[in-house]
């Protein structure tokens, strides 16, 4: 289950299928990548618009490091870029995926997860923050 | 009773207790739970990337939305916060 979502270890090369043991180091447990997995996968089917979710050090100025992550991606793409250590947490969207989602919607899924976030809640944070998303952007069109 | 007796039962048995409960209180989670977050704490992870499934995401033209490093795009909206 847990092999379904895709991690890069390297946020500079996107790339798709699990790398080798990196999961076993990684931030989250088995449990919590199948929870992570299963808000991306759903809210991306749902939706037509491809989420993503980025967890590591956002370099200052965080929100220009996370629009050139986002520059990784396509136009239909909703990035969620989270920093535990900064503690900040950014949604950036793009040409095609702003339509379906104005900057008021995020602001509220950013409020939401906030809140999860305060409590040391990262991956409830991102699932809601997904959920939120996937309902304001609504079914694919 | 000498030195070392007084010692080990006003010393020894209280802090074997202190021990006991502390191990009953945080035992388990130190064991069960090292990856835990908690707000303030520092981050040492490596930055990691999620994106979900390519097969849950297909255009209507049945092409894959992300192909690796072939897409560029620009941000226009979006949201942040802090906590």
């Amino acid at each position: 289950m847990s092999g379904d979502v895709t991690k890069t270890a390297k946020p500079a090369e996107l790339q798709f299928g699990p790398q080798g043991s990196a999961q076993q180091d990684g931030p989250f447990t088995a449990t919590q990548l199948a929870r992570l997995d299963e808000a991306l996968t759903l809210s991306s089917r749902e939706t037509g618009l491809t989420f993503s979710v980025y967890v590591g050090e956002l370099k200052p100025p965080a929100r220009a490091h996370a629009e050139a992550l986002f520059e990784k991606l396509t136009d239909d793409s909703v990035l969620l870029a989270v920093s535990p250590g900064q503690r900040v947490s950014h949604i950036v969207t793009g040409p095609g995926s702003s339509t379906r989602l104005p900057n008021r919607s995020c602001a509220l899924a950013a409020l939401a997860m906030r809140a999860a976030f305060a409590n040391g809640d990262l991956v409830g944070g991102i699932v809601t923050g997904l959920r939120m998303l996937a309902d304001s952007a609504g079914g694919t069109r | 009773m000498t030195v070392v007796q007084t010692l080990l039962v006003f010393v020894g048995i209280p802090a074997g207790i202190v021990l006991l409960i502390f191990l009953g209180t945080y035992g388990s989670s130190l064991v069960r739970q090292p990856n835990r977050y908690r707000p303030g704490k520092p981050w040492t992870f490596e930055p990691s990337w999620y994106v979900p499934h390519p097969d849950a995401v297909v255009h209507d033209t049945g092409q894959r939305q992300i192909e690796a490093g072939s897409s560029s795009t620009t941000a226009v909206g979006g949201a942040s916060g802090e906590w």
